[in-house]
């Protein structure tokens, strides 16, 4: 028990040791992919929660980051810049002179989030039935009609800009690190075994004494809030955000991550958002024109979700548990590992 | 003595089917009641209704005294009801274990913070949850299988564990629903004695279906007999036996 601990704690200092070293010495090219990749790491691991650990089939990640990228956003912007920025219509005067700084502007992105979760699960988990994937879906596709039309909130099409580029490793990791500490703690609980329990058999664990809807609940809602989080992280990161940014392509691609990964498994999504993220900039080139002798074949933009959708059907058809299945990483199996090993070579 | 289980009229309707009619039962503290009939008589839904997975189209039930019509199956097991079923549902991909500690939820001792924050209340308890399930595991002869998954158990050990996860929710009284079925007669016989044994240790009140007229005829002090839906009749083993309707109802179903 306290080995284990300690083997975390000296893991995750040497993770901050390397992002030490990332930020002193590589390009701002890597920088900004290992700053995608913690958060796509937050993102992939909630989502993981709501659809691999409690098996309800959602697809909310795309409007939910978006909730939280206009928060955030919102709440960082100096009264001057939203002035200056909202041309076609004033903004409403309370947004106006609402102003915050960075870490407090996250917190409020998670939990507007979290309240919008709360309010689409709560009609959603009241009945049986897979109601949610086609609820977040809508939800997904009216946020980009919503904020393309509330111009006084959301700048309309125009979205908002110069935000500030507050965004770097050290809040990225910091806050992936805390999400999966807080996501890993709650599996590892009587309220994971909930969620499990309901994603095996929500019959049986109804007539265990299981609460469903509030099992449900407290997953749909704790993946809602991180990637509330995630979505404030990415607008300051990117420092540029509008109605056209938060396509279901987001959502699609964490789908292939969690299911590489294996769904319910969070090693998995960690292994899986790594070689994803850093396999689509890798794949860069397929987008590319190409020469091949004389043949000039022109880049095609969106190859690479071709070859994601193609990688996708094969491990659903060949390799349905994913890289790790519902397994996770634990130094103890790491140790047994080591064992038998040693074992065999003797 | 005293009443656990009260059904007055029962009645379940799905669209045109009248599943269980007027079905009325009442059922003595620590007694063990046998529901049988032929298949498709209804057993089951008389079963559902009582947990409350199915709300009676008409009709009463009572749990000591108390109605428990139109309450949420979580509630009647915290009420201290637990039930098995006819098709074993474990939690596949828990381990044997974490299927018994479920049982334990709906009296759960720490909160989400405390679960955030690893505070002192969330290990403790769930050290002392893990004790008890140790120890219901231990009284089904399962100590040693407790880190398998439920899914790599063999059949009997399977049952077993519903069973222990049933007894982790605090029964006052337990359903099983034909907990013999698909055992070899060894198997039956141990589980025999095994529901006799859990029903003293555990103070318990304990309806069960049987398809198993051996198993049902030894261990019920009474049966009720379910056909098409209506109580063709109740009473000992031996007055049911020769009950004229109930071998009508049994011969029935073998020429139908
Ligand atoms: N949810 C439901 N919806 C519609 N019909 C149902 C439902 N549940 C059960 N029935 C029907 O009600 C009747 C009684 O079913 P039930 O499962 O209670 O029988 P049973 O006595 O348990 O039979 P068996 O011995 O085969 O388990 C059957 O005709 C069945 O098809
Ligand atoms: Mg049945």
């Amino acid at each position: 028990m306290k080995r284990n601990q300690i083997l975390t704690i000296l893991s995750i200092i040497l993770l901050f040791l390397f992002l030490w070293y990332a930020n002193n010495n590589l390009s701002a090219y890597y920088i900004r992919i290992l700053n995608n990749t913690a958060i796509f790491l937050m993102l992939a691991a909630s989502y993981n929660l709501i659809n691999g650990v409690t098996g309800q089939f959602s697809l909310e990640p795309n409007g939910f980051t978006a909730i939280g990228a206009y928060t955030a956003a919102i709440l960082t912007l100096t009264p001057a810049q939203k002035e200056a920025m909202f041309i076609i219509s004033p903004m409403v005067p309370w947004l106006q002179n609402l102003h915050m700084s960075f870490f407090p502007a996250l917190i409020v992105a998670g939990i507007v989030t979290a309240i919008v979760g709360f309010l689409l699960g709560f009609p959603v988990f009241r009945v049986r039935g897979d109601y949610l994937a086609i609820v977040t879906l809508g939800f997904g596709l009216t946020i980009r009609v919503v904020s393309n039309n509330t111009i006084s909130i959301t700048n309309g099409p125009l979205g908002l800009k110069g935000i500030e580029n507050y965004t770097n490793l050290w809040w990225t990791w910091g806050f992936a690190v805390v999400t999966l500490i807080i996501i890993m703690r709650l599996i590892n609980s009587e309220f994971g075994r909930a969620m499990k329990a309901v994603r095996d058999d929500e019959d049986a664990a109804i007539a265990m004494g299981i609460n469903t809807f509030k099992i449900k609940m407290i997953a749909f809602v704790t993946s809602a809030f991180f990637e509330g989080v995630a979505g404030g992280l990415l607008a300051h990161l990117i420092t540029t955000i509008s109605p056209t940014l938060f396509t279901f392509f987001l959502t699609f691609n964490l789908l292939i991550i969690i299911v590489i990964g294996g769904l319910g498994s969070m090693t998995g999504t960690a292994i899986a958002t790594i070689l994803v993220v850093w396999g689509s900039e890798i794949l860069r080139f397929v987008e590319q024109p190409m020469h091949i002798f004389n043949f000039t074949i022109p880049g095609i933009p969106g190859m690479r979700m071709v070859i994601f959708s193609i990688l996708l059907i094969v491990i659903m058809i060949f390799a349905r548990e994913g890289i790790m299945g519902q397994k996770e990483f634990s130094w103890d199996s790491l140790f047994k590992l080591f064992k038998t090993k040693k074992v065999a070579n003797k | 003595m005293n009443t656990v289980l009260k059904c007055n009229k029962m009645t379940m309707k799905f669209g045109g089917l009248t599943a269980v009619n007027e079905f009325s039962v009442e059922i003595p503290e620590k007694e063990i009641f046998g529901l049988i009939g032929p298949n498709g008589a209804g057993k089951t839904t008389v079963f559902n209704m009582i947990t409350g997975n199915l709300q009676p189209t008409s009709g009463m039930i009572y749990f000591y005294d108390k109605p428990i019509v139109g309450l949420k199956p979580y509630q009647v097991v915290s009420l201290g009801m637990a039930r098995t079923f006819q098709n074993i549902r474990l939690f596949t991909n828990l381990s044997v274990l974490e299927n018994v500690l479920t049982g334990f939820h709906h009296k759960l001792k720490y909160n989400l913070l405390d679960t955030i924050l690893r505070l002192p209340r969330f290990s403790k308890n769930e050290k002392i949850m893990t004790e008890m399930a140790m120890d219901l595991l231990e009284s089904v002869n399962l100590q040693d299988k407790a880190n398998h998954k439920a899914s790599e158990l063999p059949y009997g050990d399977r049952r077993k564990v519903e069973i222990a996860r049933a007894l982790a929710t605090g029964p006052k009284m337990l359903l099983l629903d034909e907990p013999a079925a698909g055992m070899n007669p060894q198997e039956t016989m141990s589980l025999m004695y095994f529901i006799e044994e859990i029903r003293d240790k555990f103070d318990l009140t304990i309806l069960l279906i049987e398809h198993d007229m051996k198993f049902v005829m030894s261990l019920c002090k009474t049966i009720a007999v379910l056909d098409h839906g209506v109580k063709i009749a109740e009473g000992k083993p031996e007055e049911v036996q020769k009950n004229p309707d109930v071998i009508r109802a049994y011969l029935g179903d073998i020429n139908a």
